[in-house]
Parts: structure tokens; sequence; C-alpha cells
């Protein structure tokens, strides 16, 4: 008949005043203690870039870029976060008229990339062109602002293009944080 | 992408084992009304993030595999490894011995003489000198060894 398995009983544990057994070892919880005060210090400043909008949503994640002509200013957030919605913001000037009508192209990494839901006001038209979208307001309901609603699913760095024809597009690159 | 589900449920439950671990242990057998809060409120944001809009059974079943090993490999290494044991529960700890108290634990473990008490009265000691030693256990309860009768 197999012997079951036995080890013997050793008294390892260390002892507090050489009487009760305790295994208080106070060198590695002093370490922890330490340990534990950089890490409140850490999330005390996680917060405060969250607040400052290191991670988006906030003061420092807002950019702005322009033509050099002015045809298209562009507000948008430097550091988007996957599965949140926001809104990129198109402001047209008076070079980005053109017969009467406002073209605008939009890049695929913002359709794809940055998730782009919809973009109002409504355009006239909307075609598929070479790696994006050119979208075409009427000049009864020329928009002087067009916004895009996005919710990026995708998280890394996008690079974005956004380009009214006849002027110089405006490319930039929008981080997706998880 | 399926690699995404799996990495945010690992990433959940490490996270809120570190929450859990540096947030400290309280002494008592039970949760209190303040630590029930805290448990329930962090395990709601934590399912927030972990399945967002992605509600199907498949990323569940994926999810929920996904912790079990991630807990099991937690286990395993903290019974290979003495030193990942102290990591993931900690260390008891000497609140009072030879009628003195150990002052900085108490204050680094933000435990006032009255836990102590509490925890003696329910063994019948009358007062803090019926104590000889009281120990923080790792999993927050506090053991009493009282004094000898003579």
């Amino acid at each position: 008949m197999a012997q079951p398995f036995r080890m013997p009983v050793v008294d390892s544990v260390p002892k507090v005043a050489d009487e009760v057994a305790v295994g208080e070892d106070l060198k590695f919880q002093r370490k922890w203690w330490m340990f534990e005060r950089v890490i409140w210090s850490f999330f005390v400043l996680v917060l405060l870039c969250d607040l400052l909008g290191v991670f988006g949503r906030g003061w420092l994640a807002k950019a702005k870029r322009s033509t050099p002509d002015q045809a298209l200013t562009l507000d948008y957030e430097r550091v988007e976060r996957s599965g949140s919605p926001s809104v990129m913001t198109l402001r047209f000037g008076p070079a980005a008229a053109h017969n009467g009508h406002i073209q605008v192209f939009v890049g695929n990494e913002v359709i794809r990339g940055l998730g782009a839901r919809r973009i109002s006001p409504e355009p006239a038209t909307s075609a598929l062109t070479d790696g994006g979208i050119t979208y075409t307001f009427d000049s009864g309901s020329t928009p002087t602002i067009a916004e895009i609603a996005l919710q990026p699913m995708f998280p890394g760095k996008h690079k974005i293009r956004i380009q009214v024809p006849g002027s110089e597009p405006i490319e930039t690159s929008v981080l997706v944080l998880p | 992408m399926a690699f995404f589900i799996i990495a945010r449920a690992a990433f959940g439950y490490l996270f809120l084992v570190l929450i859990v671990r540096i947030v400290g242990r309280r002494p008592g057998k039970q949760l209190t009304p303040f630590e029930f809060v805290l448990i329930f409120y962090l395990g709601g944001l934590t399912l927030t993030g972990m399945v967002g809009e992605e509600v199907s059974l498949t990323n569940a079943i994926t999810q929920i595999i996904t912790v079990a090993l991630c807990h099991y490999l937690l286990s395993f290494l903290r019974f290979k490894s003495e030193r990942m044991a102290r990591i993931l529960d900690g260390v008891p700890l000497v609140l009072m011995e030879k009628n003195s108290w150990r002052h900085e634990t108490l204050v680094r473990m933000r435990i006032q003489d009255d836990d102590v008490m509490h925890t003696a009265r329910q063994q019948g000691i009358k007062d803090l000198s019926g104590i000889k030693t009281a120990v923080l256990e790792s999993y927050g309860e506090i053991t009493i060894i009282p004094k000898k009768e003579k």
C-alpha cells in the first residue's frame, strides 16, 4: 500500500519576543509603505494630468489648425478616448466657397480611425474619392461651421487629413487612448 | 479586436488587485458599509471599461476565462514565491507587545487602540492591560493573545 506523502513540521514562522509565531517582516512592510506612498503620489499626478487634458477631454487636448488662406480651420482634440464621443469642428472661411459651393475632403482615417458617425449640417452630396469622402455643401445653406461627430474605437495614433479643394490640406495626428 | 477584449479583462483584474491591496486593510471580520461601497463601486466602474458596448456572450466568456486565468496565475505565483505572497497578501503586523504599542504600525495602518480593544472585548478581555500581543493579520483581522492569569 502506498504511503501518504508526508513532510515534517518545521517551525519556520518567525516569532515575536521568542513566544508567538507571527511571521512579521517589518523590513518588507516599510518598503511596501514606501511603495504605497509612491503609488498614491502617482495616482494624484494621473488625476491632475486628466484634469488638464493630457488624456483628452481637457484644456491641453484641444487643438486648432488652419490653412494659410484661412479657408479651413479645424478644431479637434489631440487625444481622444476609445469609445467616447467627441466633436471635430470645421470652420470655413470665404476662400472655401467656389461657385456657390463649399467642398471638403475628409480622409479615411477620420472616417474609420476616429469613428466619424455623422456630419452636420447634412451635406448636399457626399462622394467617395481616393482615400476618403468629399462632402459638398450648397451655397443656399452654406455652413460656416460643420461638425463631425466622432466615436473612435481603435486605440493608437491616427494621421488625419482634411482639405478644402484649392487650399493646402490640414494634416495632423490624433492619439486614441484605450 | 479580440486582443483588446482579453487585455482589458486582464488589466481590469490586475488593476483592481493593486487598488484593493494599496487601499489597505481595516480591522474586522466583516465588510463595513464603507468598504462595501468601495468594493461594489470599484467593481462596477471596472466593468464599464472592460465590457463597454460589446455585450456579446463570446466576449463575456473570453473575459471570464481571462480573469480566471489571471487569478490562477497569481495564486500559483503566490504559492511558489514567498516574496510574491507578501506582495499580494501583505504580512502580519504586531500592533502591541510587551505592554507597548507599535506606534509606527498603528499610524501607517490607520488603526486606533479602540480597534484593538474592540477585538479584545470579544475575547472577554476587560482592558488593554490584559493583552499580551495584538497582531493585525494579513487578511485584516486583529488577533489578540491574552496575558496568562497569575
